[in-house]
């Protein structure tokens, strides 16, 4: 059964139809127009427990606004919501206490406090025990190094310790479901990598998680599922290794070889491939179709004939997938 | 139970740590907390001499001055800008996302901010109290019930400010309603002249709002202007008022949330 359910879920905003300048404005206090907004339309989504689900889109897409309608902060404007099988808008509370949610723009921190009083007040919020408190805050410790900003001010903290409070306060109380929405925007590469550990370590200990980001590590190294999310519809949703498998239709094998490269006359002795120069002159890239010919097949026809002095095998990118999806290249 | 009292203390120890986390400004204002009960003081010593306005003569003007002192140290001691900021700036999203009764939290955290304004209110009446020796309560049952009626102020003014602050999901701004609400509050309270100097049609208008409870009520029972009769009918009257707008907070909060737009990340 489902953790989480959507059904036809849609969300329409009214916003102000004004022209520029003071005569817009007054005009608009006189005569209001208004333009119906459509940002999230009639999705359907299904999340099992234990999933890891990322949620991409370009943006403006209505990621955030979905996460907003799956919390229970928005109301749909049409459609179903099932968290656990609550109405997390109506059931508000209720669902609250089985979630966790960040919202990498908003802290839930008190700003002018230390760390450890929000913590303590998250705490008392979700009646955790002090046993628990203690077990989950040395977890942090370990995962995210919390310990040592713990008695720091809020406000004091940088934008990767801030992340990492405010992670522990989404979790503090073990939610069954998370909802991360874009945890690492602004984080440098090491914090990132560490809250992308700490996330896989979540999800393999049981936690369902959706995640929202812009980084495409994030959701390559985290979630098994995406879901492509743009103008409102969803324009992909399946396991990433399929959507790589779909989508992905070249690999590419980069060559260094004993003397520059002819590459004309390469791509005449190798017609089954396609052949480009590299950066230096005896640098090649072969570009191959999986669908046609196995890794091992190509590596052995070029090794054999070319004598390389190296290569390296170019990993299939989900980026370039993904953007052309948002371009609307691909269709699922 | 024990838990849900805990959250209650929690959420108001954390007001009362935010408003002490700036030390020299909570400072300022307990120094300067006092100034204008002084300025008050004089000019109403002055206005009265030896005779009376209003049924107010010097005793009574400065007992009910003193009241009003400490009454509005709790009026516009709570934390408002800190509510009325969630909203503002969209922090509403992480609030509702959290197993909380969002108005009963914002009762804790205003009635702890409110602890931050005892000293101010403490060493206020008591240093005006031994410098000016205003009158006893008429009665002791009287006393007693300015006691109730002053600490009925504390749901009172939570009250109104909460439903000032929920204002702002269709305004998005804060402070024309503050200003609005203060005005209303300092003026139709007594606290800037006593409602009985008023013309008949404002204390009427006055006294059909909930603004008068929190100045001429105690004032008007401490001082015996009104007999037991009319005290505990002023009370049950702030107890309505309390009640009322506790559960318009309810209604208009219902309504409210469904405004909630929070566009971006």
């Amino acid at each position: 059964m489902p953790i989480l359910e959507a059904s036809s879920l849609s969300k329409r905003f009214r916003r102000p139809d004004k022209e520029s300048g003071f005569k817009g404005a007054v005009k608009h206090l006189m005569q209001r127009k208004y333009k119906n907004f459509t940002a999230v339309d009639s999705i359907d989504l299904q999340i099992e427990p234990g999933e890891a689900v990322a949620y991409v889109g370009p943006n403006g897409a209505g990621k955030s606004t979905t996460v907003k309608l799956l919390t229970g902060i928005l109301k749909p404007s049409d459609g179903t919501v099932r968290v656990m099988g609550r109405d997390p808008h109506v059931e508000r509370v209720a669902n609250a206490h089985d979630i966790g949610v960040l919202f990498g723009q908003r802290t839930q921190l008190w700003w002018d406090l230390p760390v450890e009083e929000s913590l303590k007040l998250l705490k008392h919020m979700y009646g955790v025990s002090d046993a628990d408190y203690k077990a989950r805050l040395e977890k942090f410790d370990e995962l995210l190094n919390l310990g040592e900003y713990l008695p720091a001010l809020a406000r004091t903290l940088s934008l990767g310790q801030r992340m990492r409070a405010d992670l522990a306060c989404a979790l503090i109380h073990a939610p069954k479901m998370v909802y991360l929405d874009e945890p690492t925007i602004g984080l440098d590469i090491s914090v990132k990598d560490r809250l992308r550990a700490f996330l896989r370590q979540i999800v393999d200990d049981g936690t369902t998680l959706l995640l929202t980001s812009h980084d495409l590590a994030d959701i390559e190294e985290v979630c098994e599922r995406i879901v492509v999310i743009d103008e409102g519809k969803i324009a992909y949703d399946g396991p990433i290794e399929e959507l790589k498998a779909h989508y992905i239709t070249t690999k590419a094998v980069n060559l260094v070889l004993a003397e520059p490269a002819d590459v004309p006359a390469l791509a005449e002795k190798f017609p089954d491939y396609d052949w480009a120069a590299g950066e230096a002159a005896s640098e090649v890239t072969v570009t191959y179709e999986p669908a046609r010919f196995s890794t091992a097949e190509v590596l052995g026809d070029l090794t054999a004939q070319l004598l390389p002095r190296d290569l390296s095998l170019s990993e299939p990118s989900i980026e370039d997938v993904i953007r052309r999806l948002y371009a609307g290249e691909l269709t699922k | 139970m024990s838990h849900t009292f805990a959250m209650d203390r929690a959420f108001a120890a954390i007001a009362l740590r935010r408003k002490l986390a700036y030390k020299l400004h909570w400072v300022f204002g307990i120094v300067l907390g006092g100034a204008g009960l002084l300025v008050g003081l004089a000019m109403w010593s002055n206005l009265l001499g030896s005779g009376e306005i209003a049924g107010y003569d010097w005793d009574a003007m400065r007992a009910y001055l003193i009241i009003g002192f400490f009454t509005a140290t709790i009026a516009f001691g709570g934390e408002d800008w800190l509510m009325a900021d969630r909203i503002l700036d969209g922090l509403i999203a992480v609030d509702l996302t959290k197993p909380v009764d969002f108005q009963r939290a914002r009762a804790a955290e205003f009635m702890g901010a409110l602890v931050s304004t005892v000293p101010t209110a403490v060493f206020g009446t008591v240093g005006a109290w031994l410098l000016f020796r205003p009158p006893g309560p008429v009665t002791p049952l009287a006393g007693a019930l300015t006691a109730v009626s002053i600490l009925l102020i504390l749901p009172l003014s939570f009250g109104i400010t909460y439903l000032s602050i929920l204002v702002c999901f269709w305004t998005k701004r804060y402070l024309g309603i503050m200003w609005l609400r203060e005005a209303l509050l300092s003026f139709f309270s007594g606290m800037m002249i006593p409602l009985a100097l008023m013309p008949n049609w404002m204390q009427v208008v006055a006294w059909s709002m909930p603004f008068a409870h929190f100045t001429t009520t105690p004032a008007n029972i401490y001082l015996g202007r009104v007999d037991t009769f009319g005290a505990l009918g002023l009370i049950a009257a702030e107890i309505a008022w309390v009640v009322g707008l506790w559960f318009a907070g309810r209604l208009i909060f219902k309504r409210a949330i469904k405004k909630v737009t929070v566009h971006g990340g």
